[in-house]
């Protein structure tokens, strides 16, 4: 625990020297770049500190924790959380305005090197927290989130429960799933949130991070057009998906206020309890989703 | 705190909606035709009907969780 510790701390006097060194370069006034080609500097040269701070930080505040089950969600899973939630905040209207400005072929009345700013800025949040949860997950020992190997089928059958009974029904005979049987018992999170939330959000994420790398890489290194060309086609439409992800997450939890209460206190209550084991075929579906 | 969260939620769907319009207007405009494809204009056809979708549902989400009928849901 006292090196995880350590290692957080030399992560973080790493990442304030990092940034001093780099802001100080950037302000120094020694190079010729305009506004906007300084920022893309200033955010290439800072992402390796903020994931490797994003890591060790996580890495710290994970492990074995006391079990408590009157809590959901530890602080650092709801620190992560909402900083997560600023990180798009400020990433996704200033991409959806780089996007929209170039096929409205409008401007604002403000420079675009600003808006660039302010999508870094997110955008650096974001990877800081997504490194931040990889390392918090590694560390720790709960892996309620995750579909245990082997049990896909059950957690989709879970899923096509939960959802409209019409919806669950189309999905469950695409997918060859069988609806009359026993109704699976959800554990600590829903089905919707581990067979269908959770995957496609680390699908989106794993997207929209691995294009954005791409294309900040540009600045350090001469990265082949074509590629660079498929990685702002996808980081686009990373940025459409991730755009209904935050509508379908946020309709989600507005229906289950116990969960938003649960993501602000950490604290869990009695209707966030696994569905009791009924519900014949007959009746399924249709409760949740 | 409810009505403070659907407000903020209402509002994001409001935006995402004009985005949606946006994105589906533009899909027909012929300078989408000429400079970005159709895969463009497709990608911003069918991305501009399912934010439009999810943000119809966000709204009427946020209605229900005002006027009290989400309660029972947790």
């Amino acid at each position: 625990m006292i090196v995880r510790w350590l290692v957080a701390l030399v992560a973080i006097a790493l990442a304030v020297s990092g940034a001093v060194a780099t802001l100080g370069q950037a302000g120094s006034g020694a190079q010729p770049w305009d506004e906007e080609l300084s920022d893309n500097f200033v955010f290439v040269k800072v992402i390796p500190f903020a994931l490797a701070l994003g890591l060790a930080l996580g890495i710290a505040l994970g492990g074995p924790r006391r079990a408590d089950a009157s809590r959901r969600f530890a602080p650092a899973t709801i620190a992560g959380h909402w900083l997560l939630a600023l990180g798009f905040l400020l990433a996704l209207p200033t991409g959806v305005w780089q996007y929209m400005g170039g096929i409205l072929d409008v401007s604002l009345p403000l420079p675009l090197y600003l808006i660039y700013r302010v999508h870094y800025i997110g955008a650096t949040l974001i990877l800081f927290t997504l490194a931040w949860f990889l390392g918090y997950w590694w560390a720790g020992t709960d892996r309620s989130l995750l579909v245990p190997r082997g049990q896909w089928r059950r957690h989709l059958t879970g899923l096509a429960h939960e959802l409209p009974p019409r919806l669950g029904r189309m999905i469950a005979s695409r997918l060859g799933l069988d609806l009359r049987g026993e109704r699976p018992t959800a554990g600590k999170f829903s089905f919707y949130e581990t067979a269908f939330s959770f995957p496609t959000w680390t699908f989106v994420l794993t997207l929209i991070t691995i294009t954005g790398l791409a294309k900040a890489a540009r600045y350090v290194y001469p990265v082949p057009g074509p590629l660079l060309y498929w990685a702002s086609t996808l980081h686009v439409a990373a940025m459409v998906l991730i755009l209904i992800k935050v509508l379908d997450h946020l309709r989600y939890t507005l229906a289950r206020w116990s969960l938003v209460v649960a993501m602000t206190t950490g604290r869990a209550s009695a209707s966030l309890a696994p569905a009791p084991r009924v519900a014949p075929a007959s009746a399924a579906g249709g409760d949740d989703e | 705190m409810k009505a403070f969260a659907a407000l903020l939620a209402l509002v994001w769907a409001a935006l995402n909606a004009v985005l949606a319009i946006l994105m589906v207007v533009n899909a027909f405009v012929a300078k989408t035709a000429q400079h970005e494809g159709l895969p463009a204009q497709a990608a911003l056809l069918l991305g501009g009907l399912t934010i439009g979708l999810f943000a119809a549902l966000l709204a009427w989400e946020c209605y229900r969780l005002v006027t009290k009928r989400a309660a029972v849901r947790g």
